[in-house]
């Protein structure tokens, strides 16, 4: 979507396709899995649903009686006295931190009748330990969670929901959470279940906070997952809910709140344009200034997705504020928050020459530099972007501007990154910065600074690289700003096989 | 052909044919193996013979073989090229991919080199996706315990996997990179604690420790494939594993592994190399991951660097041990690694003078390969030495701390200094590193152009000139030291634009007098710091040192420089004649009294590497001085370009007979430099060459082809006359090289160069008789491949024709070719094209030629032509008023590719044998816009109210108010 959108304003060729970048360019990942993404599904290991809501005849100790043989015995027997002790030791065993018997569980069969103890109203203490029991279940990997959806479990759980015991709704909301944290498949599962108006009924001015944490937590894995993403009708229904809880003054609650506005902004314009359209954009801007990580980490990412959006949507951003918290958030010490401003910073350059100049005066620059500078490399990279998309559209006054700031410098120290594709985009880069040169009869000085800066002995040496393309831009530049003092060489000339007697056949001429 | 062993036997004897010195032997049994390459089993019959054949000779043969048959057919281009189809049928492919990797590892050296590079090619193609065991197949080796095994797998997968460091990052490659992980980075960390205890346990057996070492070398530059895209999820995790192990390999020292070589870099000295290149990337890459133990590596990488010789065989480790300190201390968290005084004085003390000291084999270079010395010092290409390294350190400890370095380095520049002073004989060294630390210290950012732009304002450069530099350039032995002299002149010429000017003017003597050195890189310095100080501006655009200023040494500076060029190792010192070349343009009529000489030196020096041009950039300099010798001398003294000529032509007319193929254009632009000094008549010296010009053989060259136009031109601007008279029959030689040309999309431009000074200057009864003929020429290049640029070059043509011969002969040469042919030029080229034309003195022919076919052509005014007369005018005002219409057609962008296939010749254009823009209707007509509202009033007067009325019915308003401007402006009226 962004490349058609830079086509309409940048008519640049290549450059121009590249510019926007999308969350997964590539979807394949080496790394490890980002520490600083919200958790897809949690178990309930705590005591404090306990203590808040204790239960009839609780025992608070994690001493579990029974074998798992003697659970299933009692669980599938019809003593209800026998089928609470087992179900409760089975939650406590499903509780244990280290390798909780999840499988062994599921293989003795016991989910379709724990299921089926959920509707046991009449037995509120067995219906919370099933449902506390089912919700680790689900807090497992993938083939749990199936497990316990073909058990039965969706229809169980919404119908929970308006349990009249807060402590067993709040099990039914957290036990759903891992079901839609599952992926797109289950979420969508439950939307079709109709879960979304039950869950917003449970929020109000009186909804205790504890609670509320979940319920918010629950909502955004609604929110979250792509291919395909949530249905526009359910999206639109959480939406303005959302836009209440992100105000909330604890902290969990917005930075889930933030998380699911992050989802949401992570798609095509039209989703962006439903977040935009909830005037939710000078908040996130809030957020992404609070000084804590985990708030700031959704917000920026939110942020981030909304300005890959059309030019309409990015001036949203700027005009909530965006680029006045962008310069300390590129100033960050984490990495990863530097890294995820400059790729924000880099939306935003392949702008219209308009926000670029908002962008300038709203003094993005020199943190720009700074980080070009010293950031980490994984920022640097995007900070290279940035760059690459400021000359591509940028005016010839504004491209002088970024120069004079001093950008050059760590650019061209960073033609020795060990990274192909930030090598091109720099000796890309370095093009367009000679053609805007040009247009101001500027170009020896341009090829000077250049060479001041060890740029060309850097790119002299890019005409050994392995790449090929980074091979050609780097041979390419050199040939056409860098070649002698006086050998001006012609264009190369041919013959073809002309007799040289001079004679011709008249023939009829039509142009 | 079957796997039998008669064709095995046969296989047997061509491939020992091939080897056969004989090419009358060689090469048909080339062509044999080459037509039975497409037949089935033939590359099982290879590897059969690689693996059992009796003779050692025929199994590297037939692997090397193997290896070049894969190289070439593997790839199916049959997808994309039809007529290439796939010469290896499947069944081929399926045995090769089972065999090959056994095979490999059991073979010996030379021939598992050669199957491991197969391996890599078909690898490259088929891996993973067709190739899926593969992997598998190698991990399993590793549990061999036989490490000629291990190598030959490590050596593969090296070879397989080393592209993932200059790709792209992608899907697909991520993909792959990913498989290679989950199947190969846990046994290769298996491999690598194991290779390391193995190495333990032998530590006392060399040629065990040998094997290991290789395998070591190959797991470090695995790691460093594997990682280099992004940090895999395993490497994080294991990083303990590999960094401590890497840390402590780093620490290792081994005597059994220490080699007596001096130059060949040993085992051990590449796997360190290889774990600086690692903690590099991961430093430069990974830095949040990798900052736990990068002060380790800091501190093991800056011992290695004490405890490292001198020997030249260390020197890619120790550059790139000293290029990771400086990656490092330049950022600012790890700036604590650095700050302490102790540290600073020890990095300076310890790792940069030591590596910053002339050693014996600089001094090797120095005097017996000046060349690559030069080449080295004076263009930068010395990017792995450990100098270079070095002085990257002390740039990079500047950046924090440039105060206290430059601290520490003064006193040891003054204690080198103080060294040298007492023993200069003994101890001249250390003043060549005190220069070199020195010049490191000071250059902030530098440029060949003009040296050192940006200094370290902390070093007092003219102080250090004045006590150091310049007494050593003062000694009367120029001889006596040349390294000192070298870095002397070498810091003038860096620093010539912090050092003031009177210094400059002071030194230059010195110079002059360092032309003298027997030293090559001496007198070779020289004269390139002379003519680097030629070129420096001064204020107001002119050159900052004068030729009034250099009066004094006029006479010296030639005898050296010339004298230079005779001593040992210099006569073709491309330095020297670039010298001479500044020399002379700076120095202008102040060298004429020394042209006789000079002249004759060159002219000596021309005939004597005529016999060999082999220094390209010489030989051009040498023929711009040429150049400049005639235009400064006929300037003054037009006369003299007679006796340039008599100097000149013998070497002339002995290089066109040896057909000196590299001097010819070169030859031609000379010639026509001096045939345009000539103010009279054409000497018969040229009129009798002028036959050989036209020779077809000339012509076929591309580079002659610009330099000879330009001759011929020459000819026709100053002999036209003489032609027609003395030389008429060769007018259709010289009208066929205008065809010849006009047949080439690439050289039409120059045919029309050509045929533009024919019709200008030759007198019009002499090619009366061919002009008809030329139209049909064009018209025939304009109907069958008519491109921009020919279209503007034919505008421009026939307006000058018409300007020449006046509008009506065009109307009835146009039209005596084919009926109406004059309206379907005016319609269907002149007025729709007419805006392409490009360049002022284009335009100008252009505008006045219309105007001629608008006011003085009388079919226009009474015949079916005139419904073209206000299109056209509109044309022309259209010429004048619109911006240049600068679209060139779709289907004309790969023109230039079809038609330039010979890129190699191009054509050296000699800057000082330039020729100025000449403008044919210049005297004629000053404003051709005035000019039009004249001769528009003229017309008007011979027909009252045929134009006004024309004007008022048909011409635009825009176009008219235009017309009234001019009209206006000229004072005119029409009637």
């Amino acid at each position: 979507k962004h490349r058609q959108r830079m086509r309409k304003f940048k008519n640049k060729g290549k450059n121009a396709a590249a510019l926007r970048m999308q969350r997964v360019e590539v979807s394949i990942e080496l790394r490890k899995a980002k520490k600083d993404e919200q958790i897809l599904k949690r178990r309930n290991i705590s005591l404090h649903v306990k203590e808040e809501s204790p239960s009839p005849g609780q025992d608070r100790s994690d001493e579990v009686i029974m074998s798992l043989e003697e659970i299933a015995k009692a669980v599938n027997g019809n003593n209800p006295k026998l089928q609470l002790l087992a179900t409760r030791d089975a939650r406590k065993l499903l509780c244990k931190q280290k390798d909780p018997p999840i499988n062994q569980i599921i293989e003795l069969g016991l989910i379709p009748r724990m299921v089926e103890f959920l509707s046991r109203a009449e037995n509120v203490a067995l219906q919370f330990e099933a449902a506390w029991a089912l919700t680790n279940i689900a807090s497992g990997t993938s083939e749990h969670t199936r497990a316990m959806v073909e058990g039965g479990a969706i229809p169980a759980f919404i119908s929970l929901l308006s349990s009249p015991h807060m402590h067993i709704s709040e099990q039914a909301v957290w036990a759903l959470g891992n079901i839609a944290g599952d992926g797109p498949v289950y979420r969508d599962a439950l939307i079709n279940h109709d879960v979304i108006p039950s869950l917003l009924a449970l929020v109000s001015p009186v909804t205790p906070v504890g609670f509320l944490r979940n319920i918010t937590w629950t909502l955004s894995n609604l929110c979250r997952n792509k291919n395909p993403y949530p249905p526009l009708d359910a999206v639109q229904k959480i939406l303005p809910v959302l836009v209440c809880l992100i105000q909330h003054e604890d902290k969990d609650i917005t930075v889930d709140s933030c998380w699911a506005v992050s989802y949401l902004t992570d798609g095509s314009n039209d989703r962006i344009q439903l977040v935009v359209d909830t005037g939710i954009l000078p908040r996130l801007v809030e957020l992404m200034a609070s000084a804590h990580l985990m708030v700031m980490t959704p917000a920026l990412r939110a942020m981030g997705n909304v300005v890959t959006g059309t030019d309409q949507q990015t001036q949203a951003a700027i005009d909530a504020g965006v680029l006045d918290v962008l310069p300390r958030l590129l100033r960050h010490s984490k990495p990863t928050i530097q890294k995820e401003a400059a790729w924000t910073l880099s939306n935003i350059a392949a702008g219209p020459c308009g926000q670029l100049q908002q962008l300038i005066t709203c003094g993005l620059l020199p943190p720009l530099v700074e980080l070009l500078e010293k950031g980490d490399f994984k920022a640097q990279k995007e900070g290279v972007w940035v760059v690459a998309n400021f000359t591509t559209g940028g005016t010839v006054d504004q491209v002088v501007e970024l120069v004079r700031s001093g950008v050059l410098k760590p650019l061209l120290n960073l033609l020795s990154a060990k990274d192909s594709k930030t090598i091109l985009i720099i000796l890309d880069t370095l093009s367009n910065l000679f053609v805007a040169a040009e247009k101001l009869g500027e170009t020896e000085r341009l090829c000077l600074l250049v060479e001041e800066l060890d740029g060309l002995e850097k790119i002299e040496e890019l005409q050994n690289h392995e790449n090929n393309m980074v091979y050609r831009a780097a041979l390419n530049i050199i040939e056409t700003y860098f070649s002698g003092e006086e050998n001006s060489d012609l264009e190369p000339q041919t013959d073809q096989d002309g007799l040289y007697d001079f004679s011709v056949k008249k023939q009829d001429f039509n142009f | 052909m079957e796997l039998s062993d008669a064709n095995l036997q046969t296989l047997t004897e061509y491939l020992k044919k091939t080897l056969d010195p004989d090419p009358a032997i060689r090469r048909p049994a080339e062509k044999f193996l080459e037509s039975v390459e497409g037949s089935q089993n033939y590359p099982l019959l290879l590897l059969t013979l690689l693996e059992k054949s009796q003779e050692n000779v025929i199994k590297v043969c037939a692997s090397v073989t193997f290896k070049n048959y894969i190289k070439r057919n593997w790839r199916i281009v049959g997808i994309i090229v039809e007529d290439e189809p796939n010469k290896i049928c499947e069944s081929d492919r399926i045995a090769i991919k089972a065999n090959i990797v056994p095979l490999m590892l059991s073979s010996p050296e030379q021939i598992q080199k050669q199957l491991s590079d197969a391996i890599s090619i078909i690898g490259r193609e088929d891996f993973p996706q067709k190739w899926p065991d593969l992997l598998t197949e190698m991990v399993n080796r590793f549990q061999s315990g036989d490490f000629h095994v291990i190598n030959g797998v490590l050596r593969t997968a090296h070879s397989l996997f080393k592209r993932y460091r200059h790709e792209f990052k992608s899907n697909e490659l991520w993909t792959e990179i990913k498989l290679v992980l989950d199947a190969f980075a846990l046994p290769l960390t298996n491999l690598f604690k194991a290779t390391i205890e193995l190495c333990s346990t032998h530590a006392n057996d060399a040629s065990a420790l040998k094997v290991l070492f290789s395998s070591l070398i190959l797991i470090a530059k695995l790691f460093y494939s594997l990682n280099f895209q992004d940090l895999p999820e395993f490497f994080e995790d294991n990083m303990e594993t590999w960094m401590t192990n890497f840390h402590s390999l780093l620490t290792l020292d081994n005597k059994l592994l220490q080699t007596d070589d001096e130059e060949e870099a040993g085992l051990l000295e590449l796997l360190k190399s290889q774990i600086c290149d690692n903690a590099a990337l991961y430093a430069q890459k990974y830095d949040e991951e990798f900052q736990p133990y990068l002060p380790r590596f800091v501190t093991a990488i800056w011992n290695l660097l004490v405890t490292t010789g001198q020997e030249v065989k260390y020197d890619l480790l120790v550059s790139n041990a000293i290029q990771f300190l400086a990656s490092v201390c330049e950022r600012p968290h790890y700036k604590h690694l650095f700050e302490d005084q102790n540290t600073l004085t020890s990095i300076c003390e310890k790792v940069i003078v030591p590596n910053m000291e002339f050693r014996a084999a600089d001094e090797e270079a120095f005097e017996d390969n000046s060349e690559e010395y030069i080449r080295r010092d004076l263009e930068g290409s010395d990017i792995d030495t450990r100098r270079r390294a070095a002085c990257d350190l002390v740039r990079g400890l500047c950046k924090f701390f440039e105060g206290p370095v430059t601290g520490i380095f003064s006193g040891y520049v003054n204690s080198m200094l103080q060294e040298y002073a007492k023993n200069p004989s003994v101890n001249w060294k250390h003043k060549d590193a005190a220069i070199y630390l020195v010049t490191s210290l000071a250059s902030k950012a530098q440029t060949q152009k003009h040296g050192i732009t940006q200094a370290n304002e902390l070093v007092n450069l003219t102080e250090f000139f004045v006590n150091h530099i310049q007494p050593d350039l003062k000694s009367a032995t120029v001889n006596e030291f040349p390294v000192l002299k070298a870095d002397g002149i070498k810091y003038i010429m860096i620093f010539r634009n912090q050092v003031p000017k009177e210094q400059l003017l002071m030194s230059i003597p010195l110079l002059i007098n360092h032309l003298q050195a027997e030293s090559i890189v001496v007198h070779t310095y020289a004269a390139h710091a002379l003519e680097r100080l030629f070129t420096m501006r001064g204020t107001n655009n002119t050159t900052l040192i004068t030729a009034a200023e250099m009066a004094p040494f006029v006479e010296v500076l030639l005898t050296n420089l010339f004298k230079a060029l005779t001593l040992p190792g210099s006569s073709e010192n491309e330095y020297i004649m670039k010298a001479i070349m500044r020399s002379f343009s700076l120095l202008q009529e102040s060298i004429i009294p020394y042209i006789p000489s000079v002249i004759t030196q060159l002219t000596q020096k021309l005939l004597a590497v005529s016999k060999n041009p082999s220094k390209p950039h010489f030989n051009h300099y040498m023929f711009e001085s040429i150049c400049l010798s005639i235009r400064i001398t006929c300037k003054a003294n037009p006369e003299a370009v007679g006796s340039f000529e008599e100097a000149l032509f013998l070497v002339f007319t002995e290089i066109l007979q040896n057909d000196v193929q590299e001097f010819i254009p070169y030859v031609f632009q000379v010639m026509s430099l001096l045939l345009e000094m000539h103010k009279n008549e054409i000497p018969s010296s040229y009129m009798a060459l002028f036959p050989h010009l036209l020779q077809p053989v000339l012509w076929e060259r591309a580079g002659n082809i610009p330099p000879l136009v330009r001759l011929l031109q020459a000819y026709l601007e100053r002999g036209a006359s003489t032609i027609a008279s003395a030389a008429a029959d060769k007018i259709p030689g010289l009208l066929g090289v205008f065809q010849k040309l006009i047949a080439s999309k690439a050289n039409d431009h120059q045919g029309f160069y050509l045929l533009n000074s024919i019709i200008e200057h030759m007198p019009p009864e002499s090619v009366d008789q061919y002009r008809k003929q030329i139209f049909i020429l064009l018209f025939q290049r304009l109907q069958n491949s008519k491109t921009t640029k020919f279209i503007k070059s034919f505008l421009v043509f026939i307006n000058l024709y018409c300007i020449r011969y006046g509008a009506l002969a065009l109307q009835e040469i146009f039209d005596s070719i084919q009926p109406k042919m004059f309206g379907m030029v005016l319609e269907k080229i002149i007025i729709p094209e007419i805006q392409k034309v490009s360049g002022q003195v284009e335009k100008k022919i252009c505008a006045v030629g219309i105007t001629k076919i608008l006011t003085e052509c009388p079919p226009m005014m009474d015949t079916e032509y005139t419904k073209l007369w206000i299109p056209l005018l509109q044309a022309l005002i259209g010429l004048f008023e619109l911006p240049e219409d600068d679209t060139i057609p779709d289907e004309e962008h790969f023109i230039d590719i079809e038609d330039t296939p010979g890129y190699q010749t191009a054509f050296s254009q000699l800057a000082f044998a330039g020729k100025k823009e000449h403008d044919p209707v210049g005297q004629m007509v000053n404003n051709p816009r005035i000019h039009l509202a004249q001769s528009l009033h003229k017309l008007s007067t011979a027909c009252p109210g045929r134009v006004l009325s024309m004007l008022s019915t048909s011409l635009n308003a825009e176009a008219l108010q235009y017309l009234q401007g001019y009209l206006q402006a000229a004072s005119v009226s029409l009637l």
